[in-house]
């Protein structure tokens, strides 16, 4: 298909997506849910959305899921305000699974129910567990926002005002696109410079690869709902990217002396520095002797790698708020970014500097495939790819990723997952850019 | 539209054999709040009508319907043009069509398919959000097909109508309204035979379409695997319609049988046994001796061979017991393939089963089988009681193979081989042996240094 400048926009350039990139705010509602220690999430919808995210999660965590929905149907569509499929909802997995002891319930709504328009708020004072509401039609933003707006929802409904603070205390908000070790080396690093640190919603223990009984039951994230009441007594909010502001806000209207730092991402030298500028700033600490090291292992790295990258021409596809991340680095060692095909429109994508900056689908980012050396997409890209003459490498980042093992356990952040990722990418480039 | 008198005939089809088991009038099971897990209708209408390579499936709806749904099904093609069923096409709406509604962006989105990929035909799925605003997509399906000269096919099967089975159901009748009958196929022969309901997932009918070759029986058209939407549209010329291992297509093929007079029969090709009972009911009913004796001789000739590549599995296999546990056909035509080759099959969930599978399942195991009712309480015990070696399930029993120290195979996963006809039978065969042999299973049941007292 023939080339043709796309300019970076909220409106959508075509009628319709060809090989979609995009997922929708539903599924990051749900993915969020599964971050809270025994959340039950329940997704208001037809069974099909709540089917369909399953798979999707399942595919690419190699993990039950724990997942449940209302079953919307035909009759409930246009008779029902909402009450009776949640209620019913409710009552049927509880009664089927006795042992099922869900400390709060995560309803999210989709296309469907927002545009029957129930009142999914009110639901709430019927039900006796603690309960989350967060409206998320699949007709608007996209996984990023979903994730966003259900931590946003849980501070407003769930966290007690407070007026006092523990100095020491520290609330991470990671956005959609890390993955469970991403979380829980972000925390560890918090840990390590002293901080008693929380992070809201905490996959580190859910979906991260571990082997237990009875799985895929309810989220087995590392928060919970009493964890979650009592945030508002940190001293310091930390959010990662941009998508996670809105509910580091609304953190704040529960307590004005909560500091809020944020990054757009955590991924090269420069952020990361600034990172622990900030923790020495607030902490007082030299930070871990190991942590020194890394930083320089990372500065190695870029050099070691900079021969590579410097001459290559980049497609990066995916999450804005990961897409940056990703962007940047490979820039600071040289990369050209040819182009970065967003899944939505996000204000964080006007500071890129690159070619060719929009929101668009596989079908747009196709057309740039030829000139790149490297592709960075989601599984969809392989076969676009492969049906390619030439060789372009690829490296697999974002959802899905439903061919690769191991994607609970790929860390990108901090100086530690920053060399790693530059030592993948060139390797990558090493196979087509010295094997022609 | 969305037609609620076609629905509640889907959904009472005399010839299903679910119906035995219910009240007059009472029908499927509609989706209760909280306990439905499976797919939605749409999501059972695009399973059964996205094989079709030659034609662009373009979804009305908001983001999850295609998002999460595209190129997660191993459907092969042989289609030698731009294989379509790679691809995912959606309007993706809004929330301005949501309001505004989304004819004209479904208008639109059909002319730009047509002008950069130029398919044989566009299949046009309803979901539940532009069902529920009323986006009139007859009609938009209409004007583009005048315009383009192309079938564009209205699918409605919005999610919130039940389930996947009623879903594959309204698009056999979208097949049998649009496409069914509005072209004549330019080669007739008397053993033509329409394939319905293999999807071909694996490459699944290619286990078998070369017996079908060398006895002489040729398939007309497929609903829907490795299918194209040209010899559907003739499909009305078949002299027997063959439904493979769906109960979901029935009604097409009643109705075809009411409008063309084409006779249909149900078969499966799982296992030795399945395979060769397939293909005699197949050449049965087309009628001529010539075909069944080609197809004997074919038959025996296969057998024979299968049975030599079979032997050094059956000796390795011999004593191993096998405890089964999935749903639907899968708990009767699976154990017939373990059975094949020479595995004890000791257990099987009945769990969703009709009254015809639990006859077929119990036909199957013999009078010493067990047939689980709830099988993630008992599979347990009777690994247990019975000494079973392994475990077929869905992942979620992974750890129950673990716990018994026990081989396991996840029969849920997507497969990569196929299992279907003869000569799947030793793609099995291959992971069984594998998986017996695998030592994984024990080692990560060790207890860790902190737990041993």
């Amino acid at each position: 298909m023939e080339f043709k400048k796309i300019e970076l926009s909220k409106r959508e350039h075509k009628p319709l997506q060809v090989n979609p990139i995009k997922h929708s705010q539903p599924m990051g509602a749900a993915l969020a849910f599964m971050g809270i220690r025994n959340c039950m999430p329940l997704m208001h919808a037809s069974q099909g959305c709540a089917s369909y995210t399953k798979v999707f999660y399942t595919r690419h965590f190699n993990e039950p899921i724990a997942m449940y929905n209302t079953s919307v149907s035909d009759i409930t569509a246009i008779l029902d305000g909402g009450d009776y499929s949640i209620l019913m909802a409710i009552e049927n997995i509880t009664k089927k699974n006795k042992t099922l002891k869900p400390e709060i319930i995560g309803l999210h709504t989709t296309g469907l129910t927002e545009t029957k328009g129930d009142d999914v708020r009110s639901v709430g004072t019927h039900i006796e567990i603690p309960y989350c509401y967060v409206n998320t039609p699949d007709y608007e933003g996209g996984m990023e926002s979903g994730w966003a707006l259900t931590a946003k929802a849980l501070i407003v409904q769930h966290t007690k005002a407070a007026t006092e603070i523990k100095p020491n205390k520290l609330l991470l908000l990671p956005h959609v696109s890390m993955q469970p070790i991403e979380v829980e080396k972000i925390k560890e690093f918090c840990e390590g410079c002293g901080f008693e640190t929380l992070a809201l919603p905490d996959l580190s223990t859910s979906l991260d690869g571990y082997l237990s009984e009875g799985q895929g039951k309810l989220g087995t994230g590392a928060i919970g709902v009493d964890d979650i009441a009592e945030l508002a007594n940190s001293a310091t909010v930390v959010t990662i990217g941009t998508s996670m502001i809105m509910a580091a806000n609304a953190l704040l209207q529960k307590n004005d002396k909560i500091n809020h730092i944020h990054f757009n991402h955590l991924m090269g030298l420069e952020n990361n520095d600034n990172f622990v500028a900030q923790l020495m700033k607030i902490g007082q600490n030299e930070p871990k002797s190991s942590v020194k090291r890394w930083r320089g292992r990372l500065q190695d790295a870029m050099l070691d790698a900079h021969f590579l990258i410097g001459s290559s021409h980049f497609v990066i596809t995916g999450e804005p708020d990961m897409c940056v991340g990703m962007c940047e680095l490979l820039q600071s060692v040289g990369g050209t970014i040819d182009a970065l095909i967003a899944t939505n429109y996000s204000p964080v994508l006007e500071t890129i500097k690159a070619q060719n900056v929009f929101v668009g689908d596989l079908e747009d980012a196709v057309t740039h495939f030829e000139k790149a050396d490297l592709v960075i997409s989601n599984f969809h890209a392989e076969r676009l790819l492969h049906s390619q003459e030439k060789h372009t490498a690829l490296t697999l980042r974002g959802f899905p990723n439903y061919e690769e093992l191991g994607n609970q356990l790929k860390n990108d952040q901090l100086y530690e997952g920053s060399a790693q990722f530059l030592f993948e990418v060139a390797n990558a480039l090493r196979h087509v850019k010295h094997g022609r | 539209m969305v037609n609620r008198a076609k629905i509640k005939e889907l959904m009472n089809e005399s010839a299903c054999s679910h119906s035995k088991d219910k009240k007059p009038g009472e029908g499927c099971d509609m989706p209760k709040p909280g306990m439905a897990a499976g797919g939605c209708a749409f999501d059972g209408a695009q399973i059964s009508l996205f094989p079709y390579a030659d034609a662009v499936h373009l979804v009305h709806g908001p983001q999850t319907c295609l998002g999460a749904s595209w190129e997660t099904r191993e459907t092969l093609s042989s289609y030698e043009g731009r294989d379509h069923t790679s691809m995912g096409f959606t309007t993706g709406i809004t929330v301005n069509d949501v309001i505004f509604g989304g004819d004209k962006r479904l208008a639109d989105s059909i002319d730009y398919i047509m002008q950069n990929y130029k398919p044989e035909a566009i299949f046009v799925y309803s979901t539940c959000v532009t069902a529920m605003v009323g986006d009139d997509i007859d009609m938009t399906c209409k004007l583009g097909s005048q315009k383009h000269g192309v079938p564009v096919v209205p699918v409605h099967a919005p999610g919130f109508v039940g389930g996947k089975n009623l879903g594959s159901r309204i698009a056999g009748e979208a097949v049998l309204e649009h496409l069914i009958g509005t072209k004549e196929p330019e080669l007739l022969t008397p053993y033509d035979i329409n394939l319905i309901g293999d999807y071909n997932v694996t490459g699944d009918m290619w286990q078998y379409l070369p017996l079908f070759e060398k006895i002489g029986i040729r398939v007309l058209s497929s609903m829907s695997g490795d299918g194209r939407v040209g010899d559907i549209r003739g499909a009305h010329r078949a002299k027997l319609n063959v439904i493979v291992c769906a109960k979901s297509l029935i009604t097409l093929c009643r109705k075809m049988q009411e409008e063309y007079d084409i006779a249909w029969i149900s078969v499966s090709f799982y296992g030795q046994r399945d395979t060769s009972f397939a293909i005699r009911e197949i050449v049965k009913a087309l009628g001529d001796a010539d075909l069944m004796a080609k197809a004997e001789a074919v038959i025996a000739e296969e057998e024979a061979k299968l049975q030599e590549k079979l032997l050094p599995y059956q000796k390795l296999f011999a004593g191993k017991k096998a405890v089964l546990n999935t749903g639907g056909n899968k708990a009767w035509s699976i154990a017939s393939g373990l059975q094949d080759l020479g595995i004890e099959v000791v257990a099987t969930s009945i769990k969703k089963s009709t009254a015809d599978d639990v006859e077929k399942a119990r036909e199957y195991l013999g009078e010493s089988g067990v047939l689980m009712k709830s099988p993630a309480s008992e599979q347990s015990k009777v690994i247990d009681e019975r000494g079973a070696h392994i475990l077929l399930a869905g992942g979620r029993s992974l750890y129950t193979a673990i716990k018994k120290k026990i081989s396991f195979i996840d029969v849920n996963q997507e497969k990569k081989v196929s299992y279907g006809g003869y000569d799947g039978l030793l793609n099995l065969a291959e992971d069984l042996k594998y998986a017996f042999a695998n030592p994984v299973f024990a080692n990560v049941s060790k207890k860790a240094p902190w737990e041993v007292a």
